[in-house]
């Protein structure tokens, strides 16, 4: 790039356009990644359930998740369903794009956590006389997000970054603004790098807040 | 702490870039001893860049392109551009010149370096026939969709801030195709696009239902070849070339074969005019 001459008070002048993008970013981010979660938990229930249909809706969401590209999924929810007359709005199709590709992961995740924990905990909760939506709720779910932790915050980061692809559908998030804006003026570098360091800021802060609450729930031993 | 270690260390890595100068060798010589012209054209833009029915590319600026390189006595490489892909490609050198309809601004052209106009367009509004589309300030009831990052969105969304429509009938797309596939699933009942654009598209069987609708009021687009700022010699040399295309009536002659009409001599005379 040896003859590039940056120009950087162009961008400092769009930053409040970018920061409303960055917002939008974060905003479908974390709500794909909670629904992801609460989807997750009950697909993986589901695929160890003894009974069939919970078994073949789980298993053929979590392969339909993540063998295809998010990219083709976020285009499916948006043009896809509108070729049959169901019409979301870009936002809505990225959330539920990005919600289905979560929880197929998270399945997987939440899976391997459940089956580590000793089968003696269960039976020691019903020994308990407690019900199985109790021991679940107080003995099973607690440890089982302890040991997936770090697998979660890292599709949170994962979910953060696919939004990106929101550009596609015009959702208006980080990418999509930086991409209108720097049109205007051509100025792609140094839009783009600024963008990629709000990208990192937003994941670094994502991870922190994470950590703090980790130590409230967990009471530091994860 | 941490956090802000990390950032400060990525926030370092960027603040290098900004460094280093060197000087470059004339584009021109660079091109004629290469023998190769790396040319970007928007192949997402019927007639002016689109693939064949070969899949090979095809359109007045694809045209242009091999016209350029037939001139230089060197062979053609066309590489297929996206709206937002054309300034990166002429800085990462992927691209020599980009023949992409790019409207002259004054505010890109503070970042690259434009040659004469080549082409006017009319930016034009296409929407289902009937949906009551008569002039442009009807859009304000309408959902309208526009490409992103092109000069007929950011025109649209000036005229809509000075009228005070708001942002939330609203959709931006990323190619002009998507913008097709929306409007023809009834997702916006109105699109901005080209006049070029708009007549190729109506031509086809998809849309004969639609109509092209009031153009974008007080707004001539017109378009230049675009290459590197500081190449001065080298957007010279395509200066003279865009020329030599009305003068030998080349120029004519693609008009007539990619838009089945004659060019209007008002065009001609704007183009000779450099307006």
């Amino acid at each position: 790039m040896g003859d590039y001459e940056f120009h950087w008070l162009i961008v400092y002048q769009a930053l409040p356009q970018m920061l409303n993008g960055a917002f939008v970013t974060l905003h479908v981010a974390v709500f794909s990644m909670l629904l992801g979660i609460a989807f997750g938990v009950l697909l993986a229930l589901g695929k160890m359930s003894k009974y069939r249909m919970p078994n073949i809706i789980a298993t053929a969401w979590v392969e339909i998740a993540r063998n295809t590209p998010a990219l083709f999924q976020i285009y499916m929810a948006y043009f896809g369903l509108g070729a049959f007359g169901i019409h979301l709005s870009p936002y809505m199709a990225v959330l539920c794009a990005l919600t289905f590709v979560n929880s197929g992961y998270l399945t997987e995740t939440f899976r391997g956590g459940f089956q580590a924990i000793p089968r003696t905990q269960y039976v020691a909760s019903w020994s308990l006389g407690m019900k199985k939506v109790q021991s679940y709720r107080y003995i099973i779910l607690p440890q089982m997000f302890r040991r997936v932790y770090y697998p979660m915050t890292n599709q949170f980061i994962w979910s953060i970054l696919m939004s990106s692809l929101g550009i596609l559908v015009g959702m208006g998030e980080l990418s999509g603004e930086t991409q209108r804006l720097q049109s205007l003026s051509f100025r792609t570098l140094e839009f783009f790098i600024v963008a990629a360091i709000m990208y990192y800021v937003i994941t670094k802060l994502v991870l922190f807040s994470a950590d703090i609450m980790s130590r409230r729930l967990f009471k530091g031993e994860i | 702490m941490n956090f802000l270690r990390s950032v400060l260390v990525f926030a370092t890595i960027f603040a290098f870039i900004g460094i280093s100068n060197t000087a470059t060798a004339d584009k021109l010589d660079d091109v004629i001893k290469a023998g190769v012209l790396n040319c970007g054209v928007v192949l997402d833009f019927p007639p002016m860049g689109y693939f064949d029915k070969d899949n090979q590319p095809a359109g007045l600026d694809a045209d242009y392109c091999r016209d350029l390189a037939k001139q230089l006595g060197v062979k053609v490489k066309i590489f297929n551009l996206t709206w937002g892909d054309r300034i990166p490609s002429l800085i990462s050198g992927k691209t020599d010149v980009v023949i992409g309809s790019t409207s002259d601004t004054l505010e890109r052209a503070k970042s690259v370096g434009f040659t004469y106009p080549y082409f006017v367009f009319k930016f034009q509004v296409i929407s289902k026939k009937g949906s009551g589309i008569k002039v442009f300030d009807d859009l304000k009831k309408f959902k309208v969709g526009a490409p992103l990052g092109t000069t007929y969105e950011t025109e649209y969304l000036a005229y809509a801030k000075k009228m005070g429509w708001g942002r939330s009938n609203y959709t931006a797309f990323k190619s002009e195709n998507d913008g097709y596939l929306a409007l023809y699933q009834g997702k916006i009942d109105a699109l901005i696009s080209t006049n070029a654009n708009i007549a190729t598209k109506l031509a086809t069987k998809e849309f004969k239902d639609f109509e092209a609708g009031p153009f974008v009021p007080d707004y001539d687009d017109i378009v230049g070849i675009i290459a590197k700022r500081n190449e001065l010699a080298w957007i010279q040399y395509l200066n003279l070339f865009l020329i030599h295309q009305i003068r030998d009536g080349r120029f004519a002659e693609l008009y007539q074969k990619h838009f089945n009409a004659p060019v209007p001599p008002e065009m001609i005379q704007s183009l000779r005019d450099n307006k």
